[in-house]
């Protein structure tokens, strides 16, 4: 590895380069996952006296509904999230490769709600959704004869933590439209003509040929998306802030509303933590399980 | 198998139909909605996709009634602060990993590269403590630092790909030229890698513009607040009063990156999937 170092370059002077982002970044990211996991374990409100408490805030995570509640909403937010960012993202990407002309601007127009932010879609989609006034939803029901489905449906705790999924993965499905694209149009044209050759058919072509030849990107992907969606949160905040009651409640919208409304520093910190190490962990055992099959497939 | 044939050319054709519909309906409508009247949108459903009219009052009150101009104000010194300083630190410092190779420049990659899988969540409270003490909340910098600190490894992640693909010859030759440390550095890496610091700009800019849970928690002060905060506060403030004011401020709000995108769309793209693919 030594061997491409450039010539003549002091150590020194390497050092020298890298210190000022090492600081800003040990400064603002690795120290306060030390400074948090303290904080977990005690007591604090921000005024009166930290109070050393151990792991007192692990074991109530335990026999917290709420937590428990936002755990398995969180589990669904990520799940049913990844999956379908996975697959509209793939099937626009197959669709827009099937097609003969205008795919660059397509492309681009698929990608609109990527660069928006989440709290501008999250306001459009309050505002689509609304009852009172009739939002553009409500009122299309109306007009088609589906009435009886117009309703407040942010107010509906049996769909508010499927609508907040699908708008959030509303905005970044594009991404991995995009990922799957480069990666598609960049397949070996001879390969795929081989195999329309020896009469493979479309279908055959797509799961057979292009989609083996692109899994490395997919696996990237799945990675990618999951670790997005475990740090989900704008999109719920501000569409619910986790209500109505605690239907769209997750992880991390629970810690913030534990640390910065009812400034309870300690249980809060102990949440972060947890998002952490859940995040590190799942990341780990995905890449893991892909090794595995590759290593056996 | 002509039926068969006929099917995989109409498919596709109707499902980028109906995605295209579905990625664009939702800022065509709130465009749509906030050119209108407060009597139309007062009749009923806001469903006409046509405005009657071209009636710009709704931008008019929107900038009258909160400090829209304020905010996207402070979102641009913010983005300007941030991107700068993002560069101007992650440069050198991928340079010195992928081209000093300093003993421990690998273990220090490693170290940025750790930062990709740490969610910004469990910085939130030490940050907001540390902010108070300096007394630097409801500043610029209480969300420049932070969001520099956590964009800093895709940065650095994205300059030392591309540092990588710079020869080595070309630089030792500037050196051999007797251009220092430095001098090969500013005069011979930096500009050869202006369609890196491109990438990491657009994709920055997408991210710190768009950026909700800092601004969100370190910026309590309107005069100081962000976009999406501001327009988070002015719907919740106006929302349920001037439905035409609250739809031109998403408008308003998402105006920059939109403009931006239509410009440099694939780059934009190109930005974003080289930002997210890391590794």
């Amino acid at each position: 590895m030594r061997k491409n170092k450039l010539l003549g370059t002091p150590s020194w002077a390497g050092w020298l380069f890298v210190t000022p982002a090492l600081v800003l970044f040990t400064a603002v990211v690795i120290v306060p996952i030390g400074w948090s996991f303290y904080l977990s374990l005690g007591a604090w409100n921000g005024l009166g006296k930290w109070r050393f408490t151990g792991i007192a805030n692990y074991l109530n995570m335990l026999g917290d509904t709420v937590f428990r509640q936002a755990l398995l909403n969180n589990i669904f937010f990520s799940l049913v999230g990844s999956a379908v960012q996975l697959v509209v993202g793939m099937a626009m990407a197959v669709s827009l490769i099937s097609i003969a002309r205008f795919r660059n601007v397509i492309r681009v127009a698929y990608f609109l709600p990527a660069v928006i932010s989440s709290v501008a879609i999250s306001q459009i989609f309050v505002q689509l959704l609304s009852a009172d006034p009739e939002g553009f939803i409500n009122g299309a029901l109306k007009s088609v004869g589906l009435g009886s489905f117009a309703q407040p449906f942010l107010s509906n705790t049996g769909l508010t933590l499927l609508i907040v999924t699908l708008v959030d993965a509303y905005k970044f499905c594009a991404i991995y439209m995009a990922i799957f694209y480069s990666a598609l149009v960049s397949l070996d044209q001879d390969v795929l003509a081989a195999a329309e050759i020896d009469g493979a058919n479309w279908l055959q072509q797509l799961f057979l040929v292009r989609l083996p030849l692109i899994w490395a990107t997919i696996a990237a992907s799945v990675v990618l998306v999951v670790s997005g969606t475990l740090r989900g949160f704008d999109i719920p905040f501000v569409m619910t802030g986790g209500g109505p009651g605690t239907s769209s409640e997750l992880v991390s919208t629970y810690m913030y509303k534990t640390l910065f409304r009812q400034s309870n520093f300690g249980y809060g910190s102990s949440l972060a933590i947890f998002l952490v190490i859940e995040c590190l962990l799942i990341v780990v055992i995905i890449r893991k399980a892909f090794s595995a099959t590759e290593k056996t497939g | 198998m002509t039926s068969r044939l006929k099917l995989t050319t109409w498919l596709p054709v109707l499902l980028v139909a109906i995605f295209l519909v579905i990625q664009l309906f939702p800022v065509i409508w709130v465009i749509s909605a906030s050119l209108q009247t407060p009597e139309a949108l007062a009749r009923g459903p806001s469903n006409r996709l046509i405005p009657d009219t071209l009636y710009l009052g709704n931008y008019v009150r929107a900038f009258d009634t909160s400090p829209l101009l304020q905010y996207l104000l402070n979102s641009t010194i913010i983005a300007v602060l941030t991107i700068g300083l993002t560069i101007i630190l992650a440069a050198p410092a991928a340079y010195a990993i992928e081209k000093m190779r300093f003993s421990g420049s690998r273990i220090v990659l490693n170290y940025f590269l750790l930062g990709l899988m740490i969610p910004v969540f469990v910085s939130l409270l030490p940050i907001f403590q540390s902010l108070g003490f300096f007394g630097l909340r409801n500043t610029y910098w209480a969300v420049v630092l932070p969001q520099v600190g956590f964009q800093l490894p895709v940065a650095i992640y994205l300059y030392t790909s591309f540092f990588r693909g710079i020869p080595n010859e070309l630089l030792e030759a500037a050196s051999i030229d007797g251009a220092g440390v430095f001098r090969t550095f500013w005069s011979v890496a930096v500009p050869l890698s202006i369609n890196a610091t491109i990438t990491i700009v657009v994709y920055n800019f997408i991210f710190v513009w768009n950026e909700f849970v800092f601004a969100n928690t370190f910026l309590t002060n309107d005069a100081i607040k962000t976009l999406p905060v501001g327009l988070n506060d002015f719907v919740s403030d106006m929302g349920r009063r001037d439905y035409g004011a609250t739809y031109a401020a998403i408008v308003v709000s998402v105006l920059p990156t939109v403009a931006l995108y239509l410009f440099l769309n694939r780059r934009v793209i190109d930005s974003m999937t080289a930002g997210a693919v890391r590794g």
